[in-house]
């Protein structure tokens, strides 16, 4: 039996309530994420996706509805609300533009300097988090302001995941880097998730990403979860995808088209891999 | 946090709205003159008369007005209390201890409130509620052209202006963002002693600072990409032009001033 690590029930935010501009982003949202999973949340521009990564770590308050984190609302203490935004570590959209330390040492050390640990236990968690998203010592006596983009990227990836956080939310971690970049911060992602066992949610718009790196995947539609179950199932149905507004990975586009031309393929296949199989046994090879 | 960014525009279909931006600069300030030369009852009505029918015409909801009204109330009350306790006059109507009050301290105090609201009300519905801030400052721009002439920079400070309002709600937003993401990192901005407090604001203002020069600096590419090189030639996207109601309407507000004049003459009560 899984266990349940972060749940919403019944979650409902508007913004700008009660005047003429109000905007409905999440609308009696209620679902599971399961412990130590990776779980992808995808949707079209507006669809509520990055108001509910704010509500996991209790950057904003439901107006309807609980968060539970272990069985727990989130919200029973608000006073305590600081001790959650630890256990539930957030990486915001260009987390970059947040480093302000002189050195990334320092700045890596920020979060776990707030959370009152001792200073040895400090170091031991920004070399360690250095290590998961590949930045060398030498970087790390660096200015911030001396970095690559997609140095930076890491840096402030870094300044979460050394707060160990039980679960680790990322909106758009991969956003505008080169295939390089992309790849060393979700292999960071990756590697952290496999070492801790966190529960892990990315907010991506690639498909091509969810389809390799998640578990789970969870389709907004219209402040709505219109779909949520694990990747095979989702992307076997790809046309209520399409339907969502979203698009499908290039090689699920392949197969469906062969698929339309009456040629018997696995309809959920989504990566480059399994295609190549799939084709190979096709032909008797 | 979104409405401080916005200014106090508040777009409608009035004539208010209508009107030329550099009319507008001008009626606002013809209105200023008008409410210095009030000195009677008579006068002080018609001055209340002229605001109210302003305010109708914007069709501006009074709630809103009341609204630019409120942060006064203190300035207001220390206006009436100077003006009650320390103005001496021939009519004393109450005298307890030291303190005397005069029918000529109680007219001023209403006057001065009337004086104090009719150009705040005045001059926002002209300029404020009705004029969004870009036509301001292209209005404030062609207005001030003739100072070029001794060389004052207009263009140059006209172009700051814009640029400064253009990026006020890029700002807040992101400080609205670069807050939040420090939160995430356990910032705490509302407890602890002062030193604390404003130690916790360095996370901010950096990243913020650091923004604001690279989009600064992105601007300034920006605009030399497109040849930007000062006000010399340069044409404009809008051209102002002055339509005839707009002379009407500064007509109206001479006439006004004028009516002002021939009520003070009329010396019917206190005069101040």
């Amino acid at each position: 039996m899984d266990q349940i690590k972060i749940s919403l029930e019944h979650v409902s935010y508007t913004y700008s309530k009660g005047t003429p501009f109000e905007i409905k982003a999440l609308d009696d949202v209620s679902l599971n994420i399961r412990t130590g999973t990776v779980t992808g949340i995808i949707g079209h521009t507006g669809s509520g996706k990055s108001t509910m990564v704010q509500l996991f770590n209790g950057l904003t308050r439901p107006m309807e509805g609980r968060i539970l984190l272990d069985g727990v609302d989130i919200w029973e203490k608000p006073k305590e609300i600081g001790k959650i935004r630890f256990r539930v570590g957030l990486v915001m959209q260009y987390p970059e533009y947040q480093l302000f330390e002189e050195t990334v040492e320092a700045d890596i050390a920020y979060g776990p300097r707030n959370m009152g640990l001792d200073e040895d236990e400090i170091r031991s968690r920004v070399a360690e988090a250095a290590r998961f998203v590949g930045l060398s010592p030498e970087m790390l006596t660096k200015s911030p302001f001396d970095l690559s983009g997609g140095q930076k990227r890491r840096a402030a990836l870094a300044g979460i995941i050394a707060m160990r956080p039980e679960v680790l939310v990322l909106d758009e971690p991969a956003a505008g880097l080169d295939p390089m970049g992309r790849d060393a911060i979700l292999n960071g992602i990756c590697e952290y998730q496999k070492e801790s066992g966190a529960t892990v949610l990315i907010v991506s718009h690639s498909m091509e990403d969810m389809a390799r790196y998640c578990d789970d995947i969870i389709v907004m539609d219209h402040a709505k979860v219109r779909m949520h179950g694990p990747r095979d199932e989702i992307f076997a149905r790809s046309d209520e995808l399409i339907d969502a507004g979203l698009d499908i990975p290039e090689i699920t586009k392949l197969i469906w088209l062969l698929r339309s031309r009456g040629i018997d393929v696995d309809r959920s296949i989504y990566t480059v891999d399994r295609a190549e199989q799939e084709l190979a046994h096709l032909f008797g090879i | 946090m979104k409405s401080i960014a916005l200014g106090q525009y508040y777009p409608a279909a009035s004539v208010v709205h209508r009107i030329d931006p550099r009319a507008k600069v001008i009626l606002a300030t013809l209105y200023i003159v008008c409410t210095f030369l009030c000195k009677n009852i008579l006068s002080f009505a018609a001055l209340v008369v002229s605001a109210v029918i302003l305010i109708l015409l914007t069709r501006i909801p009074l709630r809103t007005v009341f609204q630019s009204i409120k942060p006064l109330i203190v300035i207001l009350l220390f206006t009436v209390i100077i003006n009650i306790f320390w103005t001496t006059g021939d009519t004393l109507l109450l005298e307890w201890r030291f303190i005397r009050i005069y029918l000529e301290g109680i007219m001023q105090a209403v006057f001065m409130i009337v004086r104090i609201l009719t150009l705040i009300v005045g001059t926002s519905m002209f300029l404020t509620y009705t004029t969004t801030p870009i036509a301001l400052t292209d209005a404030l721009e062609q207005l001030l052209g003739p100072l070029k002439k001794i060389r004052v920079p207009v263009h140059e400070f006209a172009m700051m202006m814009t640029i400064a309002l253009r990026f006020i709600p890029t700002l807040v937003d992101e400080t609205e963002k670069i807050m939040s993401a420090q939160k995430s990192r356990g910032t705490d901005f509302s407890s602890g002693s002062l030193i604390k407090r404003a130690k916790a604001l360095i996370p901010i203002l950096v990243p913020l600072f650091v923004s604001a020069f690279r989009r600064a600096e992105e601007l300034a590419t920006a605009m030399e990409c497109r040849c930007y090189h000062g006000g010399e030639g340069r044409t404009r996207m809008r051209i102002l032009k002055y339509r005839p109601s707009d002379f009407v309407a500064i007509g109206v507000m001479i006439l006004l001033g004028a009516g002002l004049i021939v009520l003070n003459r009329l010396g019917i009560g206190y005069t101040m």
